[in-house]
């Protein structure tokens, strides 16, 4: 049985009077322990599918089920890890503070994923942030802040990470370096990661499998399963089946646009 | 001469485009030479800025000594005018008469500030989280601001008497607005990001409460607490002039009426101090609790 389980999804909302639909009939499946990404332009809900199955939002219609319990059942059990596409640091906050904030609050939940937590200091140290422990998030910048927020999400003791565009703000070298380390960083905890993108190199580098959606409204249109080997290292870019992966991911995404 | 100059400027280095500034402007080499000196008015402007007393404080000075200068060319006579070393003078001889009044007032303003405050910033934590309870009680916290407070003053004296009460509670009532304003505000602008990371790790309201709306928004409340505790001595002198029987701004009603400049004066500089030493111990509390925040680290 699948891990996480998504099935006749809709959503639908008001604007202006008008009826949208910003999801429609979402089907999928996801194995744990696996890299997915979403992929698709921007309205084609890909956000929003996110934020269902962390429990942020309610879908209209269907089921989603995450480790046999609803969604807010298992954000109440502290499962998800949320990245968001701005770092979400507390400015009052130094960077191993904003790290023990999963820790400070819904503790109830908490009290199992704390005796697995760990070292906040290696953990930083690991994605090259051991000098700013206790700086102040605004002091960095905003490639290392995201990357606080992401060792924070694989620290934070949470099985299923949600990452919603976390690369989406800054520039693209600092993109790409951050991809690598976070591949790094999952290779070692194999954790299961749902993550929102823009970017089809992120996607096909990143992902064991790729979720590409169209918008209007927004649907899955095909899910792509990127057989790529493991550790993926820089050199795997030039491959011809990177490349075969990317035109394969372009071309479904390409299909829609008519 | 002029070639010593240029000599001396190249070893000085960066005040070498000053000397030829200067000396293609036609001034004298002397004169110069003087200007840059060792620098002293450049280390004198270097040590102003540096000190936070110091530039307010000379700033004060030049404004005392262009008064009293002005007093005594224009032999502007006591009676509409007192010299400030006359009122210092009043203010130096009976200054355990003035004291206890200052303290009085103080003591008004002070509990006031902390009453208006206080039920402003449990109004914006209500408000704050419900629409509907800032639909229905803003509007009151309106009409109580826009009411000018001088009107109603004569009526607290009326309800609640000659004492400290009437003064606190008209204090309190023009510290409540700025501090309720600026607290719904500050509770409600927090980062979506911020406020989305917090659900998702199931927080409750009151967590997100402690955790995030009260830390977002304490520069909010420390500039309203600024502004609300100058106007809390306001507050403690209107109500004294309504009717009181100790007080600075008894003080300064008293005289007023049997023309006693000096003394006028002499309370009218202590409620100025008064004031001034309440807004500093404000910012002092602000500087140790937002050393994080962007508007302390500008100064630093």
């Amino acid at each position: 049985m699948s891990y996480i389980k998504v099935e006749k999804v809709y959503k639908r909302f008001i604007r202006r009077g008008q009826q949208t639909e910003a999801l429609r009939d979402i089907n999928l499946e996801l194995e744990q322990g696996t890299f997915v990404s979403l992929i698709g332009p921007s309205g084609c809900g890909k956000s929003t599918l996110l934020r269902i199955i962390g429990g942020l939002t309610d879908s209209s219609e269907g089921i989603v089920s995450v480790g046999g319990q609803t969604p807010q059942q298992a954000q109440s059990d502290k499962q998800f890890g949320f990245v968001p596409q701005a770092a979400a640091l507390f400015p009052w906050r130094t960077v191993l503070q904003n790290m023990n904030l999963p820790f400070e609050v819904n503790k109830k939940a908490g009290a199992a994923l704390t005796s697995e937590r760990e070292d906040p200091v290696e953990l930083l140290k690991s994605v090259g942030l051991g000098d700013f422990v206790h700086a102040y998030a605004k002091e960095l910048s905003g490639g290392m802040q995201q990357r606080v927020g992401i060792a924070r999400a694989f620290g934070s003791g949470a099985p299923i990470l949600l990452m919603d565009e976390p690369f989406s703000a800054l520039d693209e070298i600092t993109r790409e370096m951050l991809s690598y380390q976070l591949l790094d960083i999952w290779e070692t905890h194999k954790k299961t990661v749902i993550f929102v993108t823009h970017s089809l190199r992120e996607a096909v580098l990143l992902s064991d499998k790729v979720v590409v959606m169209s918008s209007r409204p927004g649907r899955i249109s095909q899910v792509i399963d990127i057989d790529l080997p493991r550790p993926r290292r820089a050199e795997m870019e030039d491959t011809e089946e990177f490349h075969h992966y990317i035109s394969l991911v372009r071309g479904q995404l390409r299909e829609r646009w008519g | 001469m002029g070639e010593s100059i240029l000599k001396n400027a190249n070893e000085t280095g960066p005040e070498v485009q000053a000397v030829l500034a200067v000396r293609k402007e036609g001034v004298s080499g002397r004169e110069a030479s003087r200007n840059l000196g060792p620098s002293g008015v450049q280390r004198l402007k270097n040590w102003l800025a540096n000190s936070a007393v110091m530039p307010p404080l000379l700033a004060f000075a030049g404004l005392f000594i262009l008064w009293e200068l002005l007093v005594r060319v224009l032999g502007i006579e006591a009676i509409t005018l007192p010299a400030p070393s006359s009122v210092l003078k009043e203010l130096a001889t009976s200054f355990v008469f003035y004291l206890p009044h200052a303290w009085v007032t103080l003591y008004e303003a002070v509990i006031g500030f902390l009453l208006g405050t206080l039920v402003a910033f449990i109004g914006g934590v209500l408000m704050a989280h419900s629409r509907l309870l800032e639909r229905t009680l803003l509007p009151i916290a309106v009409l109580a601001n826009v009411t000018p407070v001088v009107a109603i003053a004569p009526l607290f004296i009326i309800w609640f008497g000659f004492g400290a009460l009437p003064k606190i509670l008209i204090s309190a009532i023009i510290t409540f607005f700025p501090m309720l304003v600026n607290s719904i505000m500050g509770f409600r602008s927090v980062d979506e990001n911020n406020h989305e990371y917090m659900r998702s790790l199931h927080a409750s309201k009151w967590e997100i409460f402690m955790k995030l709306r009260l830390p977002n928004s304490l520069p909010y409340l420390f500039s309203a607490a600024r502004t609300c505790v100058s106007l809390s001595v306001i507050g403690a002198v209107v109500g004294e002039w309504s009717g009181s029987t100790q007080g600075l701004g008894n003080i300064v009603m008293m005289a007023s009426n049997y023309m006693q400049m000096q003394r006028m004066f002499a309370a009218i500089l202590m409620l100025a101090i008064m004031g001034i030493a309440l807004v500093n111990i404000v910012r002092f509390i602000e500087r140790r609790v937002l050393s994080w925040h962007v508007s302390e680290q500008k100064q630093g």
